[in-house]
């Protein structure tokens, strides 16, 4: 953690004792929402800057606002120790400021090269352009092919194509969002290491946005902790632990296992040594969370029946030029019991949740659902079968925006509501109300289109839909991603909940500590292949992540 | 009767002018079809070409009116194909209306611009000078057919080449390819989709407009609404049979050129060949491509889909 | 804003653009040497005022709003058909030729003839669906390709006895023509006020409201829309995109080719005087679709553009007689079109940075 650092390639020698980023007193509003309110920021040359806070907290906003995407009401920014507008993406590269999306700017069907010269200026010089791809690429250790199509590559080597676009632009600040959520433990690691190395070694300003506290405290200089568009901490890595970051995060001591979950805390606070029950006990009050006490309920092992509600049998979806994105995968489900199905995204997780939502046909195998064989990839058959779904993207397969939220409701089994094939108006707003009454969904009302939601709300509307049909297996993907703490509880609780009524869950996550937290059964998958099952006991983050790093293979 | 017919269509291939009517066709098609083409590349199907062209050839016939010059028609051309380029570029890439009511309308107020115009000012003009390569012309049957054209003929050989440049090589073709193919992603790494979809319409108005001036003045040098018939929409085609590549879309037009000379030859010689099945062919041909080749060659994946952002 | 401004800006924006293709459209029309203010007068004699004109409105009004109706069907599924032309002209010729081969009497035969009028143009659709699901064929490409296909099949029948020509006897001195319809087999056209016009206006109403009511307010509908909006979550939620979509597809086929039998058996003399001629769809194919797209894919406001549009075009044979040929109506129908698409983008563009500056908050 030096200040000073010399060597400084990136910044064309400009004055290190000057911040590389003083954001002062910025101000967004949106409509009657304070998204930032009066935030500071300052990032220096040669340190990592970590962001922390829950989704919601104003990180994205001002990350915006840096980036050019969303020009601030109030306050003013400063690079190098100048006062500039940014108004616009371009404007903020040629201010030297890169970000490297979350979301991915790339296109498929171009090649590596091409995808790095998109978005700049000046003549396109193919082998210009290659020959600094494989210099970045050997410099950083990001090694890649620069004329792979990039369609046909895996998210962590997309990641790479993501960065290396962002650092040839030889980028004074640059900006993660996110970045470990495709990545396997190992990846991360190796990141990081390329981090730390663009920082030290050359003098750039990183900023590091995260939920993810682990992360976070390993591997920053500084962090600052968001909380409802304020900034509401700020210190040295070195002067931070998980459990005060955590508290300043969300505003109250955080004790829940889910909530620890959600942040990524399981392993930490395990080594922290501390007991976990007396936390339980101590925030009680907080909501109906704890009516359900996670370490009550262990049905797996208290009551196993032994007939598989689903099974899964040698199951294989080939994709596009034939790529394995399942590969011959067999498991069973019981019923109360909730498996986890762990595994760095992008390793068929996907193709699983398609499969048991009828997007996708096995190529070979079967999926069994109370002794009956449900032919896959037909539009419906699995809801039929009784197999719910919670995607793993909801503006996907989940719900449909521009309809109300009684039709999303409504959507798997209309005929409840209808006589003769005609949509009853009464009833369908009737049964809509109930269910908004039941699962407390934030609308204005059953006719409220669905894109008025939050996305917790949204997630609501899924969870009560999915729950209406009274379902014999609910595959819950992701369900916990986008969500704010409130809405995480919630859904935990809710998962829950549904196992104890007898509903055979499949979790299918990347957040480690959501699955140590809430399965009974863990599956590992990597590469389309379920590579280890473990039980609840024997599973902790070490042994995951190997399995997930394909370490068995 | 079958002998002489086989002999016929023997006197047909073996004779000069079925090339050179073909080559004709052809190249009207690939004027048209080329900057068709850079216009799907960045995810716009233009179904206005057909009044590019129109347009094109009405404005080419008014230059040359006024000025007795083909050079002042062609450029009237280049202009008359602009036009229509920018009410279809601003309108269905500005103010995000639908494409396709544009371009049906554009066509419709052309033809029906065009008809009146026509009319009320009558403009004549003359054939293009025919410029023969030496040594070239004088392969036997396609020697004239290459290269004994009206000159307007031979600034093709120019623009297919650089149009293959322009997307392939060029930031400007890099930028329009992504938007023709992930306009998002395009979007994030700071490219103005809407404004490159709207350049590329107006290169398929430049080079429509050009190719139906040229048509004008290779050809009949005298103006009716009828003198495109539908060769927008067969350049749409040869666009869609050769798989959005140049090179495919140029062999879809000299295969539908092809065709057309073949027909008019044997009609000629008074063979009635089953003119409907013919005049039917690019669309059959391209139709049986498509639903051969679907699943392999693939439209730009954002092909007439608009782009708005924030709307995903 | 309140809702009396923003009514104002919408009245205020349309009479703009209006007024600006208008003015267009005079200019051209003055620069040529034409008087404008007669163009205008004839064209709404033409169209409505003029004794017996608004029956032929509305008897071109009637096709344009059955095609405008199999648009909105197909598009709900999340379907781009343009290929409607070619449907309603496959459809015709369907209708043509099994009317005079079944024969029967009067009433029964009109039934028959616009049945298999909405057969053809169903059959012919549906080549797009079996392309696109089977062979993955994007329904835009191959419905536009269609039509040319269309124009020639129609034309080569045309030319066979048979198939729809009619024999020589009948034909008189033309070529390319069929039969004409018996006066018995006609669809009936009452006269109202000295307005004639065929019982298919009230039948195309009829079904503008029954289509209104389906999309709104049944299963199927629903499901339809679903499929329109979100095909992943419709496949989720039991809605098979090839059984939905082909459907739509077909029907929206059904729609164009029954407004061709329609035209063809109740046109009169503005389709062909019951005779399948060549060209006989004479553009109503995309016309209707331009209905359909600029009532924004609903079928009551399709209901209104389709009468608009039916105005222009008839009242269009009064506009020779103007001294200023009748195809100035082509341009001043197309400037207008282009008007009517100014205000509601310029709203929507407007809109959308307000709503994006809202979504933002929601990231």
């Amino acid at each position: 953690m030096t200040d000073t650092t010399t060597g400084l390639t990136g910044t064309g020698g400009s004055d290190p004792s000057v911040p590389a980023v003083e954001l002062v007193g910025i101000t967004k509003r949106f409509g009657g929402i304070v998204a930032c309110d009066q935030v500071d920021l300052t990032l220096h040359r040669g340190r990592i800057h970590g962001i922390l806070g829950e989704n919601g907290a104003g990180k994205s906003t001002l990350m915006k606002v840096l980036i050019g995407l969303v020009l601030p009401d109030v306050g003013s920014v400063r690079i190098d120790g100048w006062p500039r507008t940014i108004h616009d993406p371009l404007a903020a590269a040629s201010l030297g400021i890169a970000m490297v999306h979350q979301h991915f700017s790339l296109v498929d069907q171009l090649s590596v090269w091409e995808n790095v010269a998109l978005g700049e200026e000046g003549r396109l010089k193919s082998a210009g352009v290659r020959d600094r791809v494989v210099a970045i690429s050997q410099q950083y250790g990001l090694e890649i092919d620069p004329d792979a199509r990039v369609g046909e590559l895996t998210a962590g080597l997309r990641q790479r194509v993501e960065i290396i676009k962002c650092l040839r632009r030889d980028p004074h600040i640059l900006v993660f969002d996110e970045p470990t959520s495709v990545l396997t433990p190992e990846e991360s690691e190796q990141l990081f290491g390329t981090l730390r190395e663009v920082v030290a070694a050359e003098g750039r300003a990183v900023v590091l946005v995260s939920h993810k506290l682990d992360e976070v405290l390993h591997a920053t200089d500084e962090i600052t902790i968001m909380r409802q568009g304020r900034v509401v901490d700020h210190r040295p890595t070195h002067e931070a632990d998980a459990r005060s970051l955590a508290r300043a995060m969300v505003g109250r001591e955080v004790s829940l296992r889910s909530e620890r979950a959600a942040f990524g805390l399981a392993e930490v606070e395990e080594a922290d040594g501390e007991s976990q029950e007396s936390d339980v006990g101590s925030l009680a009050d907080i909501d109906e969370a704890t009516d359900v006490d996670a370490e009550d309920r262990r049905p797996a092992e208290t009551t196993k029946p032994d007939e598989p509600v689903m099974r899964i049998e040698g199951a294989s979806v080939r994709g596009r030029g034939g790529a394995r994105l399942l590969d011959d995968i067999s498991l069973d489900l019981r019923a109360g019991e909730i498996v986890g199905v762990a595994g760095v995204e992008g390793n068929g997780q996907r193709t699983l949740g398609d499969l048991l939502s009828s997007l996708v046909p096995l190529d070979a195998g079967r999926v069994v659902v109370n002794h009956e064989a449900v032919p896959t990839g037909s539009p419906g058959a699995m809801a039929k079968a009784g197999v719910a779904v919670i995607p793993e993207d909801r503006h996907d397969s989940g719900v449909v925006l521009d309809m109300t939220v009684a039709e999303n409701l409504l959507m798997v089994d209309p005929h409840r509501v209808a006589r003769n094939g005609v949509m009853d108006k009464a009833r369908t707003a009737e049964t809509a109300q109930q269910m908004i009454e039941e699962f407390d969904i934030g609308c204005s009302g059953p006719d409220a289109p669905l894109w008025s939601l939050s996305g917790g709300n949204q997630q609501r509307v899924v969870l009560a839909r999915e729950l209406a049909a009274e379902p014999e297996v609910l595959v819950a993907a992701q369900p916990t991603r986008g969500l704010d703490v409130g809405a995480i509880e919630y859904m935990t609780d809710r998962l829950r909940q549904t196992a104890i009524d007898g509903v055979a869950v499949l979790l299918i996550s990347s957040e480690l500590e959501e699955i140590l937290e809430l399965a009974d059964r863990i599956v590992v998958m990597s590469r389309g292949r379920i590579v280890g099952e473990l039980s609840h006991a024997e599973a902790n983050l070490e042994t995951l992540g190997m399995l997930m790093g394909g370490s068995s293979g | 009767m079958l002998i002489d017919f086989f002999s016929a269509v023997g006197d047909v291939l073996s004779s000069e002018s079925t090339y050179i009517n073909g080559a004709l066709f052809a190249a009207l098609l690939a004027y048209a079809a080329t900057g068709e083409w850079v216009a799907e590349r960045s995810g716009t199907l233009n179904i206005s070409v057909e009044g590019m062209l129109l347009s094109g050839a009405f404005a080419g016939i008014l230059g040359y009116h006024i000025s007795d010059l083909i050079v002042v028609g062609l450029v009237f051309g280049v202009i008359g194909g602009l036009l229509i380029a920018a009410v279809q570029a601003e309108m269905s890439h500005r103010l995000t209306a639908d494409q396709f009511v544009v371009g049906l309308t554009l066509n419709i107020l052309v033809f029906g611009l065009v008809g009146f115009l026509d009319r009320e000012i009558e403009p004549q003009a003359l054939r293009a000078s025919t410029v023969e390569i030496p040594i070239l012309v004088d392969i036997p049957l396609l020697g004239k057919a290459l290269f004994g054209e009206p000159w307007p003929f031979y600034l093709l050989y120019a623009l297919v080449p650089l149009s293959w440049w322009l997307v392939y090589r060029t930031r400007w073709g890099l930028e329009l390819r992504a938007a023709g193919e992930n306009p998002q992603s395009a979007d994030v790494s700071g490219i103005d989709v809407n404004r490159r979809r709207r350049q590329s319409i107006y290169y398929a108005g430049f080079t429509s407009g050009l190719g139906g001036a040229y048509f004008l003045f290779a050809r009949i040098a005298a103006f009716d609404d009828s003198v495109i018939g539908g060769q927008g929409f067969i350049a749409i085609a040869a666009v869609i049979f050769g798989g959005w590549t140049l090179w495919g879309t140029m062999a879809g037009c000299v295969l539908f050129a092809g065709a057309l000379s073949f027909q008019l030859s044997l009609q000629g010689l008074g063979y009635e060949l089953n003119t409907e099945l013919l005049q039917a062919l690019p669309y059959l041909v391209t139709l049986g491509a498509m639903a051969i080749f679907a699943k392999r060659v693939r439209p730009p994946a954002a092909l007439a889909r608009p782009f708005i952002r924030g709307l995903k | 804003m309140t809702r009396g401004a923003r009514l104002t800006e919408w009245v205020a924006l349309y009479a703009l653009s209006v007024a600006v293709a208008l003015a267009l459209a005079s200019v051209i029309v003055e620069a040529t040497g034409g008087d404008w203010w007669p163009v205008v007068e004839a064209l709404v004699d033409g169209s409505i005022m003029a004794p017996g004109r608004w029956g032929g409105t509305l008897g071109i009004a009637a096709p344009l709003l059955l095609v405008a109706l199999g648009t909105v069907i197909s598009s709900k599924a999340g379907l781009i058909n343009i290929g409607q032309e070619g449907q309603l002209l496959i459809g015709a010729a369907v209708a043509v030729y099994f009317s005079f081969r079944i024969g029967g009497p009067g009433p029964l035969n009109v039934v028959v003839l616009l049945l298999f009028g909405a057969l053809g143009g169903a059959a012919w659709a549906s080549i797009s669906g079996l392309l696109r699901y089977w062979r993955g064929v994007p329904e835009v490409l191959s419905t536009l390709l269609l039509v040319f296909v269309a124009l020639q099949a129609v034309g080569y029948g045309l030319k066979w006895q048979w198939l729809l020509l009619a024999d020589e006897a009948s034909r008189g001195n033309r070529n390319l023509v069929s039969e004409q319809l018996a006066k018995d087999n006609r669809i009936p056209r009452p006269d109202i006020f000295g307005n004639e016009f065929p019982i298919t206006v009230y039948v195309a109403v009829a079904l503008a409201l029954a289509v209104a009511y389906v999309l709104a307010r049944t299963v199927w509908g629903f499901r339809l829309r679903m499929l329109g909006h979100n095909p992943r979550a419709a496949q989720r939620a039991g809605v098979s995109s090839t059984v939905y979509g082909a459907s739509a597809l077909a029907i929206g086929g059904a729609f164009a080719g029954l407004a061709g039998a329609a035209m063809f058996a109740g046109g009169g003399f503005s389709f062909g005087n019951y005779r399948l001629v060549p060209g006989f769809s004479d553009n109503i194919g995309w016309t209707g679709l331009l209905v359909a797209l600029l009532a924004r894919e609903r079928a009551l406001p399709a209901v209104v553009a389709a009468f608009v549009f039916a105005g222009l075009r008839n009242g269009a044979g009064f506009v020779n007689s103007t001294g200023v040929q009748s195809r100035i109506t082509d341009v001043v129908q197309g400037l207008l079109v282009l008007a009517l698409l100014v205000p509601p983008a310029v709203v929507f563009l407007r809109d959308r940075r307000r709503a994006r500056a809202a979504a933002t908050e929601r990231v």
